[in-house]
């Protein structure tokens, strides 16, 4: 009976790579390390592999507690199957024959992954963090096993983008589709996933380590593109700068939009206030020597840097873009919210904090008392009762699901997708 | 091996073969693996026992039939006896005809394990089969998002959802507090499930599809919900309803039985009133009998508290008025309803109609003002039309009948004209229209039509035996089509049959013989004359019902509909947007360019207005030859008939467009179009800006950079752009991304208001028709009230706004002395209390403001762009800015937008304001009570706001435009 094995299940946490710096590799690495400590053995598969690898190493250097996989060594297929959509499209052999190539080479993975499962002892788990990655494991074998398929990014977010069809089709199948909050499992089981469910990020950091010395800045960690709004909060930094020569705006991170970024700050004539900190390998530390935390997102899921935050007590301005946000900041007692792409709002709530230290020191205090459920060991509790949950009574029977009548399809109860031009993967 | 399975399904089975294996399979194939199968087999007779005990053979340990020894007639007993046997620590219901979703058992018991409820509660679907296939959710609205419950008293609204379906029960706490399906009695449902509501400790909630209840189209079978018809099932609701209100006063639950007394008026007698038209008088009085002392026993409040026209319908029921009652409850379901009643008017107020008024509380349920029924557009309203006599001369026939007038909106000089229609049933286009003559009489319409079916109707025979009758009323160029009734029984109509000629000889038939719908309207039913005819029928008959001709006639059906569906879908790809899109950026706009071709928009083409229209009128008044199109949306009704009138979004809007040499409006061409090098773009824009505008906006500033681009390209299509003042080039300017070169003419719309009507006979003559049609001649003061946009839901315009102050007490305080003209923003409808005509009056219909502006002695405004227009004229302004209720989650979203907002304007409007701001309907009395002291007070304010925000326009803007562009050595964009 699987409860009873409980401890030391097989968990395979497939990505689509699993070797790159990202917020998604981070946590699959994160989580891999928590279940390993928790007796399970995890192995990390990740479908291609980086150019240069990063080291994701533990804190202190240590050999990792769990198995890292490659299928493939690269990857320069298309990333997506073929759809040709107008008649000229399907009598292009070319196309036709890179497909066939391509599903070749994901047969060819997804054997790969057919042997790593096949190694599985009862009770195994397959958690795939991508959609993307999900073509090899719906391929693959997984006798035995729970799939269970994740979106790291809100509903409204997937709905903008090329995944939210591919989410649709490819997660429908899962045992379970988790999101990262309650509200977008919500929003995907009102589009029609009868499987979503949701499942937060777990903190990496110990919430309420209080920071001995806090300087004069405002900081702002994450990738310096569109999505992540940093342009927002040059522009709610200049409205402000002025009044408060002595504080800075420091930007960590890096991206393509970094240029673009520093010719605002340099139009607006805050060129001299804003800091362009790069990539830091010690966030906590970064966030432990500012005053004030500044998420101007357009798009989120849970966000890690805003959780990181707000374990270092930091008190935070958020633009209230997903329910991942909502989730963690309550406006007014541990943070503030200010509604999305509002900068004249924005630019006043920093304000705010930065003139009023007792506001900071208050919205801060009470910060990391609204982390604590992303403790590990609370998001570790809810991953096996999910594991217990999905294995519990007989494995259920070999019976093709019932044909659906004509003309029943899952109601999409929601608005049309809003598509994006770019894929993301 | 676990003792005890997590779930028992209970399969409740009667007679039902066929489907009940795919009930079972759905209930095996869970993702969740410890889930027990208990089928309870209500004695069929059909071979139902020996699939359940096949299933139980073949999952021992899994399934278990068991057999009940007599048929129970109802879903109580099997059930009861499921729940008996079950071993599982939850119990879910399911019938033999529906299906559970994969991950139904799986989501109910993480559920349930989460939050420790009693209960949980997941969505049911309707899966409707047949030709009309489609999903509807029951109770969409109780699903949006988990929620939890510790009583359902916290969330009486659940009650709505009386299905003991789409729920899971912990098997303890149905065994503990001896909870049973009733057994004598349809809608057992209806009372355990407010049993169980009331008795959990804690109710759990899930937006997941768990229940698939399929409904059968066909009604050959119908299910115990379905036969609605039999009076005993009446009798068995109510007395289901009596009882709990017995569980409700048990537990002192007043507010549930309120609840379910208001759900019961809105939904349940509706159901029951839908489908009495076409019953029998025996029937009506039995079903009056039962209904009305139920009715007449509800709490007062009950009706108050329910939607107004199933109240109305509840109340006459209880008044014994079954047929004011139908029309009622057919009013409240339809989407474009037919309107039986006659309203009547009182003392500014609208009535459903006149018969109750007076009994009892008729007064106020009767009201149906805030229902706007008189202020819609006439082509959204039916009125109720009957046959009255239909007359045969020889081969010749002659239809007349009534159409209703509610309110007289008809008015008696309107431009009548129509026709009758015949159509076949089952091919909707092979119509015969024979024209109609109309005429008022009294206060109804009545029209005549001569049938001449002989010659015009020629049936094929045998296949298209049933005829509609409609009518089609043009009112002013309104298109209104009708059903049409048949009143007292169909006498003097249905006696009278037509004669025609089918196709396939009069062995199919010789007459048309018309007769009643179940609905109650006029149809004819092709019948046989010959003694041929029916042993042919006959024949054919037994042929049709052949197995082999029935399979032919099913493919020969299929193929038809996947052809017109292909059709239907060719279609749309051709005429959709996209593709009229694609194939101007590609090929019409490489046609050549024809000199001297303008195309003027304005409002996305909604309205004849604004500057598009001054910019119009001054090349027509200045001669310049051009060719004009303006392109229109909807009705091309009051656009001018000396240009080419084009529809905005057809194929000629788009060639018009392609081949101009100019562009002129005041909003935006389709996006996505491209402009070519040839065309120039004269951007207009509809107003100086007081909230923010494009890249100033949050909403844009958060929008992906695909969205940015789209908007960016589309105003970079812009070779010119008219400004008013250096704050326009401040706010506008920037906040859109225009990067046209500036015109500082001002606004052509402006001239008007700068030098006034004199010189320009044709807007004098505009001015003095409005006047006339808005009856402003008595000398009184005019008000003008104009608010800017006022978003709902999701930011969509407010569909039908009250006023936001109380139009009865200005019309009795200063009614005397002014008159009141309502022009919301031209996306936005407000309805104006219709009795209250003498001093308020609706003005959304008049196009262009500008006349509107000069004819109005004082302005009162919130943030409208008109603020900036009606300074030019130094007259009185006041802003009545009252604070906006909190907004209401948009549809299909559980939340309503949070976090703080900036303010949103360009500028402190209360700093500014060229009048006081005022927040509550006693400052606006009081303001416009002292006009004069508004008047002088502010002189110096006005004089600096006309001077700062209208600095270009000095009366010649029009002028300046086509000076600019169409006079003599223009230069071209």
């Amino acid at each position: 009976m699987a409860d009873a094995r409980g401890r030391g299940r097989d968990v395979f946490i497939v990505c689509n790579n699993v070797e790159e710096m990202g917020g998604v590799q981070q946590w699959a690495h994160g989580l891999a390390r928590l279940m390993s400590g928790r007796g399970h053995r995890v192995i990390l598969v990740g479908i291609t592999r980086a150019q240069v690898p990063h080291d994701f190493g533990g804190p202190y250097g240590e050999a990792r507690p769990y198995k890292v996989e490659h299928l493939h060594e690269t990857w320069t297929l298309p990333a997506l199957p073929w759809r040709p959509r107008t008649f000229r499209a399907r009598a292009d052999v070319r196309a036709r024959l890179r497909d066939g190539r391509r599903a070749a080479a994901v047969r060819r993975g997804a054997e790969r992954l057919s042997e790593l499962f096949a190694g599985a002892r009862p009770g195994g788990v397959v958690i795939v963090a991508q959609v993307w990655a999900m073509e090899w494991v719906d391929l693959a074998r997984t006798r035995g096993l729970r799939v269970v398929g994740m979106c790291h990014e809100s509903y409204q977010a997937s709905r903008r983008s090329s995944r939210y069809a591919r989410v649709r089709e490819l997660y429908a199948g899962a045992d379970r589709m988790l999101a990262l909050t309650a509200e977008d499992a919500d929003a995907w089981a009102r589009d029609g996933m009868a499987n979503a469910d949701h499942m937060p990020n777990a903190l990496h950091v110990r919430p309420g380590s209080v920071p001995a010395e806090r300087e004069p800045v405002v900081v702002c960690v994450g990738r310096l593109a569109h999505e992540k709004g940093v342009d927002l909060a040059i522009e709610a930094w200049a409205a402000i700068a002025e009044r408060h020569p002595e504080w800075r705006l420091r930007l960590y991170g890096t991206g393509p939009r970094e240029d673009d970024l520093r010719a605002q700050a340099a139009r607006l004539g805050v060129a001299g206030s804003v800091e362009f900190a790069g990539v830091t390998a010690d966030v906590p530390g970064a966030l432990g020597r500012a005053s004030v935390f500044a998420l101007p997102s357009r798009q989120e899921g849970l966000p890690m840097a805003l959780l990181e935050a707000m374990a270092a007590g930091l008190p935070a301005v958020a633009f209230d873009c997903a329910p991942g946000v909502r989730d963690l900041v309550a406006d007014g007692r541990n943070g503030l919210l200010v509604r999305a792409g509002d900068t004249a709002a924005f630019a006043a709530e920093l304000e705010r904090l930065i003139t009023d230290p007792a506001l900071r020191a208050r919205l801060g205090g009470e910060a990391p008392r609204a982390v604590r459920r992303f403790d590990p060991e609370a998001v570790l509790d809810r991953w096996e009762w999910l594991f217990g949950l999905l294995h519990r009574g007989l494995p259920p029977l070999t019976v093709p699901p019932p044909a659906a009548p004509r003309g029943a399809t899952a109601p999409a109860l929601g608005m049309d997708p809003v598509r994006d031009d770019r894929l993301d993967l | 091996m676990r003792v005890r399975p997590d779930v028992s399904v209970v399969v409740i089975a009667y007679n039902d073969a066929g489907r009940l294996p795919r009930a079972v399979r759905s209930a095996l194939g869970q993702t969740l693996g410890g889930v027990e199968v208990v089928i309870v087999d209500d004695a069929s007779t059909d071979g139902t026992g020996e699939a359940a005990d096949r299933f139980a053979a073949a999952h021992p340990g899994r399934v278990r039939a068991v057999h009940l020894p007599e048929n129970s007639g109802g879903c109580g007993r099997p059930r009861n006896t499921g729940v008996e046997l079950a071993r599982g620590d939850r119990v879910m219901f399911l019938d033999s005809d529906d299906v559970l979703d994969r991950h139904a058992c799986l989501t109910m018991v993480a559920a349930a394990e989460e939050t420790g409820a009693d209960l949980v509660s997941g969505l049911c679907v309707r899966s409707h089969l047949g030709p009309k296939a489609r999903e509807t959710p029951w109770y969409p609205r109780l699903y949006r998002r988990r929620a939890v419950h510790d009583s359902v008293l916290d969330h009486p609204d659940l009650l709505y959802d009386t299905l003991s379906t789409n729920k899971c029960y912990r098997r303890d706490f149905l065994l503990d507090r001896g909870l049973r399906f009733v057994e004598d009695l349809h809608y057992e449902d209806l009372l355990f499930s407010a049993e169980a509501y009331l008795a959990a400790d804690r109710i759990a909630v899930v937006p997941h599809r768990v229940y698939t209840w399929y409904v059968e189209a066909d009604a050959d079978r119908p299910s115990i919900s379905n036969r609605r018809r039999e009076l005993r099932n009446l009798a068995d609701r109510l007395e289901i309803h009596r009882r709990i209100d017995r569980v409700f006063r048990a537990h002192g639950a007043a507010d549930l039985k309120a609840a379910k007394d208001v759900k019961f008026v809105n939904h349940d007698l509706l159901l029951y009133l839908d489908d009495l038209r076409a019953r029998d008088e025996e029937y009506r009085r039995r079903f009056l009998e039962l209904a009305r002392p139920y009715v007449a026993g509800l709490d007062p409040g009950t009706l108050a508290a329910a939607r107004r026209l199933p109240a109305i319908a509840a109340y006459m029921v209880g008044r014994g008025d079954l047929e004011g009652a139908i029309s009622a409850a057919e009013f409240a379901r339809k989407k474009i309803p037919e309107l039986r009643a006659e309203l009547v008017e009182h003392e500014g107020r609208v009535y459903w109609g006149e018969r109750h008024l007076r009994d009892g509380p008729g007064r106020e349920i009767l009201d149906v003002t805030a229902l706007g029924i008189h202020a819609r557009p006439l082509t959204e309203l039916r009125p109720a039309t009957t046959a009255t006599a239909l007359r045969r001369a020889g081969r010749r026939a002659r239809l007349t009948g009534l159409v209703a007038n509610p309110l007289g909106r008809v008015p008696a000089g309107a431009r009548l004209r129509g026709e009758v229609e015949l159509r076949d049933r089952r091919h909707r286009r092979r119509t015969v229209r024979f024209p109609a003559e109309f005429a008022h009489r009294g206060d109804a319409i009545e029209f005549r039509a001569g049938l001449d079916t002989a010659r015009r109707v020629r049936p094929i025979g045998l296949v298209d035996p049933l005829w509609d009758a409609r009518l089609i009323m043009r009112v002013n160029g309104d298109r209104l089509v009708l059903r049409i009734g048949l009143a007292g029984g169909g006498a003097g109509v249905t006696g009278v049959p037509l004669p025609v000629r089918p196709r396939l000889t009069r062995l199919a038939g010789t007459r048309l013989r018309p007769y009643e719908t179940e609905a109650g309207n006029l149809s004819f039913v092709l019948e046989g004359g010959g003694l041929l005819t029916e042993p042919f029928k006959a024949a054919l008959r037994a042929l049709r019902h052949s197995p082999a001709f029935r399979r032919a006639w099913r493919g020969l059906r299929r193929a038809e509909r996947s052809a017109r569906s292909l059709r239907a879908a060719l279609r749309r790809r051709l005429t959709a947007r996209k593709t009229k899109i694609a194939v101007f950026n590609r090929v019409l706009s490489r046609l050549p360019v024809r000199k001297g071709t303008v195309v003027f928009e304005s409002h996305l083409g909604k309205q004849y207005s604004d500057n598009p229209k001054y910019i119009y009128r001054e090349l027509r008044r200045a001669g310049v030859p051009v060719r004009a199109y303006w392109s229109y949306e909807g009705s091309p009704k009051g656009f001018p008939k000396d240009a080419a009138l084009v529809r905005r979004g057809s194929w000629a809007y788009f060639r018009a467009l392609a081949r101009a040499e100019f562009w002129i409006d005041n909003q935006g061409f389709p996006e996505g179009l491209r402009k070519r090098k040839a065309t120039t773009y004269l951007q207009t824009w509809h107003g100086s800006a007081y909230k923010l505008m494009g890249f100033d906006q949050p909403a844009l500033k958060n929008a992906t950079r695909a969205e940015q681009q789209r908007f960016r390209r589309a105003v970079e299509r812009y070779d010119c752009f008219l400004v008013r003042s250096a704050h326009d080039e401040r706010t506008l300017v920037p906040g859109l991304g225009v990067t046209a070169e500036l015109l500082p003419a001002g606004y052509p719309r402006n001239d008007p208001l700068v030098r006034g009507s004199g010189g320009d006979p044709e807007l004098a003559r505009e001015l003095a028709d409005l006047r006339r049609e808005l009856g402003l001649d008595d000398g009184r003061t005019v008000v003008l009230y104009a608010p800017t946009f006022r978003g709902g839901p999701g930011g969509r315009p407010v569909a039908r706004a009250g006023l936001p102050f109380d139009a009865a007490r200005f019309a009795a305080e200063l009614g005397g002395e002014q008159i009141m003209l309502v022009r919301p923003h031209y996306l936005c409808r407000t309805v104006v209390p219709r009795g209250l005509r003498h001093a308020v009056r609706a003005a959304g219909h008049i196009a262009d403001v500008t006349p509107l502006l000069l004819l109005a002695d004082v302005l009162v405004t919130d943030y409208s762009s008109v603020m900036f227009d009606y300074a030019l004229l130094d007259r009185p302004m006041i802003f009545y800015t009252p604070p906006e209720p909190e907004p209401a989650p948009p549809p299909g979203r559980a939340w309503a937008p949070r976090g703080r907002e900036s303010p949103g304007g360009y500028f402190d409007l209360a700093a500014h304001a060229p009048g006081p701001v005022v927040e509550d309907e006693d400052a606006l009395f009081g303001a416009l009570c002292n006009l004069d002291a508004v008047r002088d007070d502010y002189a110096g304010a006005r004089h600096a706001f006309a001077d700062r925000y209208g600095e270009h326009d000095q009366g010649t803007a029009a002028a300046a435009v086509v000076g600019r562009f169409f006079g003599k050595g223009a230069r071209r964009g």
